[in-house]
């Protein structure tokens, strides 16, 4: 090999050749040190131990969240020699190993997004309360989608669920979680709730639930989400995230979907209720028709009881007219055959009269006669 | 889609017509034929409630097979 002279750039592309070859990618654990931001974009950083240290580059996008220095951590990455800057690892993915990595890193990450908000109670929005079409990003192989699935079917039906098949753990999971949310996100048809669900375990387990992606992936679903990763005590930051929270799968479907023994029972309420109301509508209709009745009723009576006092006037008034009561005062009728005889003219002398009062007739004989005087009649 | 065996109509839309017959009712006025074919109506949608309840299955479908 000494033999072939080699320009620098040709000794950077051969040996690069052969890292490529040998170490296509190598994991390393190790102290995270000299760790820095540049332009928000490029990352640079040391892992170290007692005796070595080794330098990586890589982007802001294949971090977990926020680091620092002293974070033990695994980083993926590809050794290269760069043809200014000498030997770097490019990195691939990076995760915080051991659970005071990981808790750290956690906190790191709760600081960063609770100051961008991202957790705040007025974000939350409600959950369908009849969903019809669910997606559900969970491995298919897991107890956690059996338990989900199982408690499902026990409590409903008629739902559609979209399964997104994933990795909940391991380098792989964030990535995939992602993916998932994002791809039920862009469907056509939308579901109208994003299940995000696993069992419990490990810290490290985890840890894809407090991975910085996963987190503002579920806060940023356009699709209301409910997140349940089986363990009681501590929240992880995708559950903070998501709108609704559940403690296990299992609880997942409890808060997603009515109990059908509940429902059917609601239902049954409702009949009952339902058979009020009519029953109230019909009463009320019958009060109705009485009220109607009674009214008219009343108004038949004042008429009536109207044209009663007005038949009594009448009747005062043709009493005043009735000769009867002329003749019960000594006044007398005078006929002549049929004829009543109201002036001396109707008579001559000796003609026969009947004189009718009160209680009977009189027979007489015109004597004589005087016609009342003008002047007489007139004074009188 | 999920399951639909009575006409097109979902539950959580039966539901709500339910909802909408149920609050006509809690109204000032109510007139007596109408509360008859309301509360006829009403009837039929809990029947086809009940039939989905008690009949439709969840599906499952794997979008990344």
């Amino acid at each position: 090999m000494q033999d072939v002279i080699l320009t620098p750039s040709d000794f950077v592309a051969l040996l690069n050749q052969t890292l490529e070859f040998a170490y296509p990618a190598v994991s390393i654990e190790g102290e995270l040190s000299n760790f820095r931001i540049s332009k928000n974009r490029w990352v640079y950083f040391d892992l170290k131990d007692e005796q070595a240290s080794v330098p990586f580059f890589g982007t802001v996008y294949m971090l977990p969240g926020p680091l620092q220095d002293g974070l033990m951590v695994r980083a993926v990455g590809s050794p290269r020699l760069h043809a200014r800057f000498g030997f770097t690892l490019n990195l691939q993915s990076l995760v915080p190993v051991g659970e005071g990595a990981l808790k750290k890193a956690a906190e790191l990450l709760r600081a960063k997004l609770t100051a961008e908000g991202l957790f705040a109670p007025e974000r939350k929005r409600f959950l369908p309360p009849i969903p019809e079409r669910v997606g559900l990003v969970t491995a298919a192989n897991s107890a956690a989608y059996a338990d989900f699935v199982k408690i499902l079917n026990e409590r409903w039906s008629g739902v559609e669920v979209l399964l997104s098949d994933v990795y909940v753990q391991g380098d792989q999971a964030p990535g995939q979680i992602v993916e998932a949310i994002e791809m039920l996100n862009r469907l056509s048809n939308l579901p109208e709730v994003i299940v995000i669900t696993r069992g419990g375990g490990s810290a490290e387990d985890l840890a894809a639930f407090n991975d910085e992606r996963v987190v503002r992936a579920v806060a940023a679903s356009r699709v209301p989400t409910l997140v349940a990763v089986g363990h009681e005590v501590d929240f992880s930051l995708a559950e903070l995230a998501a709108d609704v929270r559940a403690s296990t799968p299992s609880n997942a479907a409890q808060l997603l979907v009515p109990d059908r023994a509940a429902e059917l029972a609601h239902l049954d309420a409702k009949r009952q209720t339902l058979k009020r109301d009519l029953a109230s509508a019909y009463d009320g209709a019958v009060m109705e028709l009485v009220n109607r009745r009674d009214a008219l009723v009343s108004q038949i009576t004042n008429v009536l009881n109207a044209q009663s006092q007005q038949l009594q006037s009448l009747r005062r008034l043709i009493k005043l007219f009735d000769p009867q009561a002329a003749l019960k005062r000594g006044y007398a009728i005078i006929r002549k055959g049929s004829k009543i005889v109201s002036s001396v003219d109707q008579v001559k002398i000796g003609d026969h009269l009947n004189l009718q009062v009160q209680d009977g007739t009189i027979s007489a004989k015109a004597l004589t006669k005087s016609p009342k005087l003008r002047a007489e009649s007139s004074r009188l | 889609m999920a399951k639909k065996p009575t006409g097109n109509k979902t539950y959580a839309q039966l539901s709500a017509e339910l909802n909408e017959i149920m609050e006509w009712f809690e109204g000032e006025e109510v007139d007596l034929d109408e509360a008859l074919a309301k509360y006829q109506q009403a009837a039929k949608l809990i029947e086809q409630m009940e039939k989905q309840l008690k009949t439709a299955a969840n599906k499952i479908k794997k979008l990344n097979a």
